[in-house]
Order: structure tokens, then sequence, then C-alpha cells
């Protein structure tokens, strides 16, 4: 299975071994295991998006048809319009916020899937319950010490990367907390030694650590060490501060927007990358979200955008890989006194990529007849969160254990992905 | 402060009374001695100095200048027992936390004063000072001073200014503490008893936290801090158990009628009139008794308690343990405090006798609602509850699983992890434990049978562990006697090698282990941190470093590594890598291309360029272009300077450089 010569050759690597002289340690280490099938290139990568404060998955994918929704929501409700500022018709019930628009021939395209309905079985409305139980995976148990993306890297079996699962977040999101390497890095030009504005003497610290973790009795630092520096190199070598996007592509100057970007340039690298985290904050619309402007607009268009521009870049891997959203749970059927939306329970999710059997709202949501809704209030969480997040480690990370991904939980996941 | 006095005297009383005849008590207790400290270094073959520098290194964070010697010269085991009554002088701490205004204010003040923004838009609404027509949709700016106007005229303060003095405090107390064990333990203890400033609800009470319920426990009885936590509002909110009710009680089924009764009387009247009002009143209604049975019993707490505080995992108990601990802690909540708040002012109305009648106990910031407590008979770990135990039964529970023998174990092993070794044997764990359950958790006696075990001072136990980030990045504070004028750099320091402190979100706290703290990013961090805080590059943090020398300079590259190695790394052999490094630094060529290059190259650089192109001068020693100018502009910042590198007090000079790589070197990450 190990086929050296096409590990070398490999993109990145082959620019690496000519550029320094070596294969980095941890490339050797993973290649020497029995666990690893290089080149890197093989694996697939899955990008979440974490939308945090709730997304009002009612406006972002309005059940429009449904006539009770008009009634709830008097100056919310949004309908499909072909001019400027109507929802786009999905499915001649569903339709997509004008914010999103530049995702909509995704779904034409058959790529994207839309869930809707999504929730956690736990009900609690507070927002950090809320994604802690998302993130562990275990909507029951608090003390869950891992997240269900730092177990779905150990169960893909493969080993090796320092760069398997990377966060681009300042602290390590709950998602990734437990026993696999696992990175929480902000911007990937701080990954160096750094001395501003004295390059001499970085040069001789960078070599001077280089040379003290390589010789350290502790086997930890000293494994660690070297993995950094071989990184270190690898990621210089790409040049990531004059990073081009492929096709075109122009990412929002935004938060979400460079984090993207950034998991582009280490998805480009096989760096033997599997999983990419990125946040999006400002969901927690309260107050006067609006309809096609305002601050629920302006949010989606950015998130829209910049998932658009990452998948365009993506263009010669988008066979490899998958973007899947989440957000801790939905927000009240009803518009509430002060023009927005309170907290409320199921949500809607999007899931873009090759694998995915794309082009549909998948959903069990039956109206929003109050007696439908979840304590009169709330589009009721019809779809477990778990039930979408399993079908798509399964379908494209190829993880199939279920009961290590989500431990009490015996569900079965969502058909929604290609055999 | 609404401190009823019958309870009074059913705490101190009756609660008494009933634990005393309690069935898991085994022997009286308070009779029992801290066993004699008695630390057994030189059988295990280690000297004087090193045992001191092993127990500086576990047990302060990190030796200053001296200190090594100092405390051989005092004795291991005296410095020890002072450590334990930590009562030293603190003038030099009390100094550095003047000015900190919040550290020393109670809850009620708190909550009245630092508001999130969430409180302050409401409250804002509230009085009319924000139209809620406006929130949001005006711009970021409109609407931070719509905040400000209404914080201005309310008197609060932004809640940012309170964690800022919180995770100061923390920083400065770690760094500048004489009495450095109890600093130690507030860490530990606190990370065991994890709370958390992402949850909204608990954020305003984590100082309070640390300062009330963890501190003044940490070398005391453990059945005192685990009681301490648990009725905290910070506990009670962060794991939901003030959320947790039952109307399983007289007062709470006579409510439920009620309800039931004044809604089934309405609409009796919407049958004859239909007005909007009526129904409207009947929608309300039916949406409280709505919200009324959305609440209910929740059992994080319950299980946390049992999981993480006490028993442990393998602990032997039960959901259906679970279960019944999270029903006997039910009604249990903070005290409403919040002047404006609705829940405040409906209990100063109630009065004494109503709260006596509800069943409702204050007591410092804790509330117990009788009225919400499930009265019912439970089976906890075999034991048998009887029911309409109330209040006391929470109490009971809490001391049925402090003193339990799994408890011992995990706290023990906890512990040993911490200060022993990663993998400590289970004979220590075995001892320690048996100390945990003979004084009914004394922890100073637990921790002295952990010192006085030769495992301790096991030759292989020494610089085992390794620095968590803030450990890392304190002890680089106290051996350099550097002075930490904005602890808030330090934080974010440590956040970005990987431990944003009172932030982690999980109720487990950080892991206690090396693999957990050491991966790519956060190793680089820690060299990168090394090399800006020798070269006083973090605003804020001043040292000087030939004063740790005498006032004496190095006169070349080759003595600073060596005297600044024994200085930095005390009782540790360094001469392999001193030999290693000094090939390095010695590297005449290094000055001799910045002189080259000052020579030929005079163009200057734009300045935005600088941090691309390090990596490239780096990874490319005969320099592109870039890289030729880029050693230009180093060589002209250092303009005429001698080509030998000079020492004066300031940034970049070698000697700096050397020390940062001393601090980044791996050997300075084991503790």
């Amino acid at each position: 299975m190990v086929n050296r010569r096409g590990f070398v050759k490999s993109g990145a690597l082959a620019l690496f071994a000519a550029g320094f002289g070596g294969v980095p340690s941890f490339i050797a280490r993973a290649a020497d295991s029995k666990k690893i099938i290089p080149p890197y290139k093989k694996n697939k990568v899955l990008v979440c998006i974490f939308q945090r404060g709730a997304m009002d998955g009612l406006m972002a994918v309005s059940p429009y048809a449904d006539p009770n929704l008009k009634a709830l929501r008097p100056t919310l409700y949004m309908s499909p319009s072909a001019t400027e500022g109507g929802l786009t018709d999905l499915d001649g019930k569903f339709g997509l916020h004008p914010g999103l628009k530049n995702l909509y021939p995704f779904f034409t395209e058959g790529r994207m899937a839309i869930v809707h309905g999504v929730g956690s079985p736990n009900n609690t409305r507070s927002h950090f319950d809320a994604q802690d139980f998302m993130e562990s995976g275990t909507p029951f148990n608090k003390g869950t010490a891992s997240g269900w993306l730092n177990r779905a890297v150990g169960l893909t079996g493969h080993d090796g990367s320092p760069f398997r699962a990377v966060s681009l977040t300042s602290a390590l999101p709950r998602s990734f907390y437990g026993d696999n390497e696992a990175l929480a890095i902000s911007n990937l030009q701080d990954f160096a030694i750094q001395m501003r504005g004295n390059p001499m003497a970085t040069n001789m610290a960078a070599k001077s650590f280089e040379q003290l973790y390589d010789e350290t009795s502790s086997q930890i630092l000293n494994r660690t060490g070297k993995e950094s520096f071989d990184a270190m190199k690898m990621l210089s070598a790409a040049n990531i501060k004059n990073y081009q996007p492929a096709n075109g592509a122009v990412y929002p100057n935004s938060a979400l927007g460079n984090s993207l970007k950034q998991i582009a340039t280490l998805i480009k690298m096989d760096v033997g990358m599997e999983i990419g985290f990125a946040e999006s904050g400002g969901w927690d619309t309260h107050y006067n979200q609006g309809t096609a402007n305002g601050i629920l607009s302006r949010n989606l268009q950015d998130f829209g955008d910049s998932i658009a521009a990452f998948w365009k870049d993506m263009a010669a891997y988008q066979d490899d890989v998958t973007v899947m959203t989440m957000t801790e749970f939905g927000r009240t059927a009803h518009q509430n006194g002060t023009g927005g939306t309170d907290h409320g329970r199921a949500s809607c999710l999007f899931v873009l990529g090759n694998d995915v059997q794309g082009g549909k709202v998948y959903n069990n949501i039956k109206s929003l007849a109050k007696a439908d809704l979840e304590d009169g209030r709330d589009l009721p969480v019809t779809t477990d969160f778990r039930s979408v997040f399993s079908a798509v480690a399964n379908g494209h990370l190829n993880i199939n254990n279920n009961s290590k991904l989500f431990p009490q939980w015996d569900g079965s996941s969502l058909s929604m992905m290609k055999s | 402060m609404k401190i009823s006095l019958l309870y009074k005297s059913l705490a101190v009383g009756l609660i008494i009374t009933l634990f005393s005849a309690f069935s898991v008590m085994q022997e009286d207790n308070g009779a029992a001695k801290d066993p004699k400290i008695s630390l057994p270094y030189k059988k295990m073959g280690l000297t004087k100095k090193q045992a001191a520098a092993h127990l500086l290194s576990r047990f302060t964070f990190g030796a200053r200048p001296g200190e090594i010697d100092k405390v051989a010269d005092m004795g291991l085991e005296k410095w020890l027992e002072q450590q334990f009554d930590g009562t030293l002088d603190d003038a030099v701490l009390a100094e550095k936390l003047k000015g900190y205004d919040a550290l020393q204010i109670d809850n009620d003040s708190i909550v009245n004063t630092y508001l999130n923004n969430g409180q302050v838009i409401r409250v804002g609404i509230r009085k009319g000072l924000i139209n809620k027509d406006s929130v949001q949709a005006a711009g970021r700016k409109e609407y931070q001073d719509k905040l400000l106007a209404v914080m201005k005229q309310e008197g609060y303060k932004p809640i940012a200014e309170l964690q800022r003095q919180l995770i100061n405090q923390k920083v400065i107390r770690a760094a500048y503490s004489e009495n450095q064990l109890k600093e130690i333990l507030t860490d530990f203890w606190f990370n065991h008893f994890n709370v958390s400033l992402t949850k909204n609800q608990s954020e305003q009470f984590i100082m309070t936290y640390e300062r009330d319920a963890i501190r003044p426990y940490v070398t005391g009885n453990f059945q005192d801090m685990l009681v301490a936590t648990a009725k905290h509002p910070a506990m009670l909110e962060y794991l939901d158990n003030a959320t947790s009710i039952s109307n399983n009680n007289d007062a709470g089924k006579k409510q439920e009628a009620n309800a039931k009764a004044q809604l089934e009387r309405k609409r009796r009247q919407a049958e004859k009139d239909t007005s909007s009002r009526i129904a409207n009143e009947m929608m309300a209604m039916e949406q409280a008794m709505n919200n009324q049975k959305r609440q209910g019993l929740n059992e994080n707490y319950a299980r946390e308690i049992m999981e993480l505080h006490t028993l442990g995992v393998d602990g032997g108990y039960t959901q259906n343990d679970v279960t019944e601990v999270a029903r006997a802690l039910t009604g249990w909540a903070p005290r409403p405090m919040f002047n404006d708040g609705v829940a405040k002012k409906q209990l100063d109305r109630l009065g004494d006798d109503k709260m006596a009648k509800q069943g409702i106990i204050t007591e410092g910031d804790f509330l117990f609602r009788g009225n919400k407590h499930d009265e019912g008979e439970k089976m906890i770990l075999g034991h048998r509850f009887p029911a309409n135990g109330g209040y006391k039964e929470g109490m009971q529970v809490l001391e049925l699983l402090a003193n339990y023998p799994a408890t011992a174990k995990f706290i023990s092993t906890k512990l040993a992890t911490r200060f022993v070794s990663d993998t400590p044997s289970t004979a220590l764990v075995k001892e320690m434990a048996e100390t945990f359950l003979a004084t009914k958790g004394n922890l100073k006696a637990v921790m002295i049978t952990m010192v006085n075990s030769k495992e301790f001072w096991a030759k292989s136990a020494l610089r085992e562990k390794v620095k968590s980030p803030f450990e890392f990045a304190i002890s680089a504070v106290r051996a350099t006697n550097a002075d930490v004028q904005q602890p808030f750099q330090i934080y974010t320091w440590c956040m970005k090698m990987g431990q944003r402190f009172y932030y982690y979100q999980a109720p487990t706290g950080f892991p206690d282990r090396a693999a957990y703290w050491i991966n790519t990013g956060s190793l680089l961090n820690r060299m990168n941190f090394g090399l800006a805080f020798a070269t006083e590059k973090i605003p804020g943090v001043k040292l000087n470093l030939i004063a740790l020398n005498n006032g004496h300079e190095p006169e070349s590259p080759d003595e600073a590594l060596a005297i600044y190695s024994r200085i930095l790394l005390p009782e540790r052999n360094q001469e392999e890598n001193i030999k290693r490094l000094t090939a390095l630094v010695r590297d005449a060529n290094v000055e001799k291309k910045i002189n080259d290059a000052a020579a030929k190259n005079t163009a200057p650089v734009p300045a935005g360029d600088m941090q691309g192109n390090d990596m490239m001068a780096m990874n490319n020693d005969t320099g592109t272009g870039k890289g030729k100018k880029q050693k230009a502009k180093t060589a002209l910042n250092k303009k005429a300077t001698d080509p030998r590198m000079t020492y004066a007090a300031g940034n970049n000079t070698a000697l700096s450089q050397v020390a940062g790589i001393i601090i980044g070197s791996p050997e300075f990450q084991r503790k």
C-alpha cells in the first residue's frame, strides 16, 4: 500500500524534500507506522463551521409556504420573489434567504444538502450548554472530556501529521478537546520562531532550539520539537502571506473568510489535515434582525460568500472536501417584541461536497401550527444533530464507529451521502 | 441579609447532630493531628540542594534566584510547614495588588455593578433609555454608545473590567506571593472544581468563587470545600443546579393546583367573554404553566459532582444514583441579588414568616427553596434518605460523597498526578487515600503523606512533569525577578500557548498531562515566549538580566550561556547543552554577515515586510535579495555598535537572546 514514490512526488512534499534536504520527521514516523497510507493527499477533509449564537433557521431557509409563518412573524416574514430581496424557492416549501444566494448554485448542482429541524434532544436554551453538548456530542453529559471532532480524528485510523485537526481560533474549541493531537492557531503566519525585526537573531534562536529539542531526554518534548520545526519549515515554504486563491475566488475580508482561506491553504499543501474548524459569530438576533437587509442578512451574506469563495478556491480538491455547518439551536417561531427572535429549539444546517446527495432539504418538519410546535413556541427537533454529523463522518471520512463517535447514542445516520 | 434564625439553629444544631449519627461517620473527627513532615530525600540519594530544588519546582511557580540555597539553609521541612500555614508576610504582593478595587467586593455589589451587555440592554429598555426598536438596527458604534449611556446613568461598570482584575490577580499572586503553595493549590483546586467564564450565567461569580469557595480550603478539609463549591452561585449556575427543581412537595403541589384552578376559571370566563383581553390573559397563563412544566430535574451537577468532584468515573455509582442525588439537590439556587430584578423583589416582599412557611432558607449567597425541593425518599449509594429531608438532606449527601472510599482514592490520585508524576504508583495512592479517610479529608495531612513518601523524591520523578503554560510563564518571571506591570500580557501569551485560564469550557478542567500541553503550535509559542520575554518584547514586562549576575556583564556569548544556564536552571546538569549551544552562539559568521550586509546594503525596507521575511532568512542562509535587505536593516538598527555583541540593558542584545533560548529550551519546560 505504501507508495513511496507517490509520497515524495506529491506537491508540497516534493518541494519540501528539495528545499530542505530531508523528509519531515512526522512524515517519516507516519510512514513507519503501519496505520498510515501515505500520501496524505488521499485523505478526505471535513471542514466544520460553527455558527455561534444560534442561527435563525426559519429565516435562513424559510418554510415560507406554511401559512402559520406569516402569522407568527408579521414583520419578519419573507416570500420568494424574482426581484432583488426575495427568497429563492428551493422546492415549493422552503426558500433560501437572499443573503445566501451564492450558495444556491451548489444546491441546484446537487452538491449541497440542507437539513432542517436539526438540533439536540436536550431542550436547553442556554447557548453555553447547547454548544457544549453539540461539541462534545453527548447531549446529556457535561463531563465528557473529549469533543466529537477529536474522536473523529482518532477514528480515521490515520496517524502522523500535526495538522490533522486544525482550528482557526485562538483557543481550542470544545469539539477539539481530547487525546488526539489538535491544533488551535488563529493565524498560520504565527507558526514560526519570531523575533520581530531581527532575522539573524531569529535564525540563531531557531537553530539553537532545534538542536536543544533534538537532544532532550524528554520523549514528548523531543518528538513534538522535531515535528514543530518540520511543520514550521513546511508552512514557510508555502508562502502563506502571498497566498493566491485559485479560480479567481475572492474571500470576504471577515473572520470567517480569513479562516476558510487559511484552511484552503493547508488543504492545498497536503500537510495531512483531515479536520478543519472555523467559527462565525453574531447569530444571537434578539433585536431587529431585519429581513432582506439588517443584521441577520449581513451575517448570512458573509457566511454564504465565505463558503462560496472557499468552494471556488477548492476547485481541484472538491472531491476530497466536505463543508458542514452547525449552530447550537434555532430561534422562536414567533418574533418577539423587539423585532427579533429568542432562543428556540431546531435550526438548519448546510452540507456541501461531492460526496453529498444534495439538492434537497432533508426534513421531518410537520407544520408551524401551535400544536406542532415544542412547548407551543419552537420548531421542534425532528432530526438529531448526531444523525447528520455521523452521516457526514461515515460518508465522507469513512468512519464507521458511531458508538465511539457518539457514545450513548443508538440512533441511525441520516441517509444523505452518496454511497 | 435574611439569615433566618430558624435556619441558624437548624444548621448548627440539628444538622451537626444528624451528621454525627450518620452511618458513614467512622470515627471521631477533629482530634486527628497532622502527621509530622519528614522528607526522605537523603534516603533517595538526593543532596539537600537537589531536594530543595525539587520541592520548589513542585510546590511553587518556580524558584527565584537564590531561593534554593535559602530553602536548603532553613531546612526543607520548616519551609514546607510555613507554606502549609500560608501566613508569610506578603507586602510585595499587596503593593502589586493596590488599585484592584474589585477583588474584595461581594456578590451583591458585583451583580449590581458589573453587568454584561445583555443585562445592560434589558435595563436600558425597561427604563426607557434604549428604544427597543432601535437595538442593533443602528451601527455598532451607536449601539455601543447607547450601552455606555445606560451604564453611566446606572453606575454600572463593564464586566470585562471585573474579569481583567480576576485574570491579573492570578498572574500577580502566582508571580509574587510568598505563600506559593497556597497559589499552586488554588490553581489545582479551581481546576478540579472547574467553572468557566465562557458561561454567561456564571461569569459574574468566578472571582468570588475562587476567593471564597476554593482559596480558604486548599489546605483544609475536603468536605468543606465541596460544600462551599456546591453552594456558590458560580457552580450552581455553571452546572445548572440552579435550574433543577421539583414540585414534589406540599407547597409545590398547592401552587400547581392553584394555577390549574385559575386557568380553569379563566377558560370558563373566556367561553362567555370572547374579547381579546381575556384570550391574551389566558394565553399568558398557559405560557406560564408551560414554562413551569419545562423546568424540572436537571442532572448535570449531580452527575459531575460524582464523576469529577468526588467518586471518579469508576467510583461505583449508577445512573440511578445520579438521578437520586439530583433529586436531593433540587431547590438549591443562588440568592437573588440584582436589585432591579423580579426575583429579588419577590423575595424581599415575602418576609421571614412567609419564607419559613414556603420552606425558603437563605444563607449568605445561597438560597434553598423548600417549595422547589423534591421531598420524596431517596436511595443513594445504598443509603436511605427518608422523605421530607429538606435542605439538610443535600448536606448529608455531600458528606456521604466527600468521605466515600472511592473519593479518597480519586482525590489522592489526582494530587499525586499533579505533584509526583503523570503515573503515580498504586501504593502511593493507597497510602494517601488511607490518610484521607483516617483524617476525614484533611488535605494537608494527605499532602504530607505524599511528600513523606519515597516516591516523591525518586530520581525518576525529578523534572518528570512538564509545566503548564501558566506555570512556564510564571516560572520565567520568577527565575528572572521580572517586573510584571501588565499581567494581562502574560495571560495573552498563556492563551497562545494553549491555556486560556478561567475559560476552560468543560467541567473536567484542563487535563493534567504533558501530552495535552505539548503540541507543535503550543511548543513553538513557548519558544517564542522565551525570546519575547527575555528581549523585553512583551509590553509591561521588565527585567534586568545583568542584575541577576550581580551587575556583571558576561564577556562573550559563551560566557553568557554558561552563566545564565546556571542562573535560570539551577541544580541541573547543563554541560551538554551548553557545549552544543556554544558552537552556535559563537558562530563568528553571524557577526561577520551582519557587518558585511551593513557595509553593502543601506536600502531601507518597508516595515510591513518584516514578518514574512523572517522566515526566509531563517530557511535560507545564503539569503535572497530580500533577505539581504533585511540583514541590512538589522545592521542599520544596530548602527555603529561593536560587531561583538553588546550587553547594554536593552532589547535584542546577545545576552537577552541567550536568556530567551534558555527559557524556551526543553529543560526549562520541565519541573
